[in-house]
């Protein structure tokens, strides 16, 4: 509704980890983003790919959960 | 009268050096050619070079020696030497930005604003210094130009990514250094290495000329062993640069003209909740500060936890698409550390990379209300003392987490709506450990004037370590 302040809260969140994704989604997405970016990945640094990548979708999903108002700005490049 | 100065450079304040120079008790040859001496003798010790730009300050000092004896004014940092990160473009040499593969770039052109500022302003380029692989690090461990060690203990990390930095301000070999902090590259290793560190507001000094690791976090600033010190390096940076698309349109605001005004009056107060760290040496070192300014006030933060998230998944992203390239082809050069790190931000869905992005509009939102209340926030600058060399791991809070990504844990939530920070140095034993001095927007007048209270105190200090 334009014009009426929303406030942002937490949410009671049945999405809470939805990002997180299962063991075997993390390896799908990593072979499928690999061959859609063009990025060549040693067998050997899968592990520490995927680690990095769970970690990564864990602190998403933390932000993930927090509801915003449809209308809030984002700020890639922002004043302070 | 030169030979006492040059003697006692390696722990003289920029004030001093300067001072020392414009009044005829030191030139800036034999101050320079003191600090190359120390360089020589000290830096095999800690790593924190990784060049030395000996002749170009030598003949710099030479030039400023001749204006003195011609009968010209000096500047205000005439004669005072200074290193910068090796991400500042020096000419003539590559911009390292602590990566091998940079050893293949073309020698920079011209040197970053920072040091064009500061040179105009007659301080002295003594070299350029380590710091972790594209300032994606915490740690000060570099596989391809070697681990900076701490000056007050050489088993131990200087922290990073501004390692070289803090190292080599430490330990004596400059009075100030650049660094440069996107989740808290200053902060982190000021608190490691027992120096003061400034993070300014974003967009307030000018990256140009620097090589760039997390576009909309970015900030580069000073270390140093005093607030003064910290104020004098800062006053002579300050100012638009059109060079630096998000360099503030504002005037330079000096301050180290204020310092003497202190921490009466500023209403302060304490982080709470998220920044309630339970490490002995933190918890002594917020409560003595806390004290020491009587700082009785808890307050809250909002969200922290969820800010140094939001933060976390937008530098791996930014970071990532910033090297896309250099992943697909020259993968094996990289630290695997870091390699691995940048991969993963860049299989990151973009939805929740703009998720991360609104919610730094709200929390800086909440966040900028808090100054409506308070001048000043304390928290802690890092969980814990310096960790090893080589070390993986550390307890916090009773858990075990991996040392790389989480020494940021209490800087991360602070950069990332790009507020002003100084970190005071608490000279424990073994080992110092910093203090967070957060302020709003524009204000780092407000926390260089706490800083110098503190050391008034004798609560902040930049110790000298064992030699």
């Amino acid at each position: 509704m334009p014009g009426k302040a929303k406030t942002a809260r937490k949410a009671k969140s049945p999405a809470r980890g939805a990002a997180a994704g299962t063991d075997d989604s993390i390896d799908t997405l990593i072979a499928a983003s690999a061959l859609a970016l063009r990025l060549p990945i040693d067998p050997a640094w899968h592990a520490a790919v995927k680690a990095n990548l769970q970690l990564l979708l864990r602190h998403s999903a933390l932000v993930e959960e927090f509801l915003l108002a449809d209308e809030t700005e984002p700020a890639p490049v922002f004043r302070a | 009268m030169l030979e006492t100065a040059a003697a006692d450079l390696g722990w003289s304040s920029v004030a001093e050096s300067a001072a020392a120079v414009a009044g005829g008790r030191a030139s800036s040859v034999k101050i320079v050619e003191a600090t190359l001496a120390r360089i020589r003798a000290r830096d095999p010790l800690i790593n924190a070079f990784t060049a030395v730009t000996d002749q170009r300050a030598l003949d710099r000092a030479r030039a400023l020696d001749r204006a003195r004896e011609r009968g010209e004014r000096l500047p205000a940092l005439a004669g005072v030497p200074f290193a910068a990160k090796n991400l500042f473009d020096i000419a003539g040499l590559p911009t390292l930005a602590g990566a091998k593969i940079n050893r293949d770039a073309s020698p920079a052109r011209r040197d970053a604003t920072m040091i064009e500022r500061l040179e105009a302003a007659g301080a002295i380029l003594l070299g350029a210094l380590n710091m972790g692989e594209y300032a994606y690090d915490f740690t000060g461990e570099n596989p391809h130009y070697g681990s900076v060690h701490n000056p007050h203990d050489r088993e131990r990390i200087a922290g990073g990514s501004s390692s070289g930095s803090a190292a080599a301000v430490a330990g004596g070999l400059v009075p100030f250094a650049l660094g440069s902090d996107t989740n808290g590259s200053i902060r982190a290793p000021a608190s490691l290495c027992g120096v003061f560190g400034l993070k300014p507001t974003y967009g307030r000094l000018s990256r140009a000329r620097t090589f760039p690791f997390s576009a909309s976090l970015d900030c580069v600033g000073p270390l140093a062993r005093s607030a003064r010190d910290l104020a004098l390096a800062y006053d002579a940076m300050q100012g638009y640069d059109p060079g630096d698309p998000v360099c503030a349109e504002r005037a330079a605001e000096p301050v180290a003209g204020l310092l003497e005004q202190g921490a009466a009056g500023l209403r302060i107060a304490v982080a709470d909740g998220y920044f309630k760290c339970k490490s002995a040496e933190t918890v002594y070192a917020v409560d003595r500060v806390a004290a020491a300014l009587g700082a009785n006030r808890e307050i809250s933060i909002p969200q922290a936890e969820r800010a140094r998230a939001a933060a976390y998944i937008i530098t791996a992203s930014e970071a990532a698409s910033l090297h896309l390239d250099r992943l697909r082809s020259r993968a094996r050069d990289f630290d695997p550390a870091v390699r691995d790190r940048l991969i993963a931000g860049a299989m990151l869905p973009a939805s929740l990379i703009v998720k991360a992005q609104k919610f730094r509009r709200w929390y800086q939102g909440e966040v900028l209300k808090l100054f409506a209340e308070v001048d000043a926030i304390l928290a802690p600058a890092t969980p814990g003392t310096a960790p090893l060399i080589g070390q993986k791991t550390f307890t916090f809070d009773g858990v075990e987490l991996p040392v790389r990504p989480h020494l940021g844990i209490y800087t991360q939530p602070i950069s990332f709506i790009g507020l002003p920070v100084v970190v005071a140095p608490v000279p424990l034993s073994p080992l110092p450990i910093g203090v967070q001095i957060i302020t709003a927007p524009w204000r780092e007048d407000v926390a260089l004037r706490i800083a110098h209270a503190l050391e008034a105190q004798g609560v902040a200090a930049a110790q000298r370590p064992p030699a």
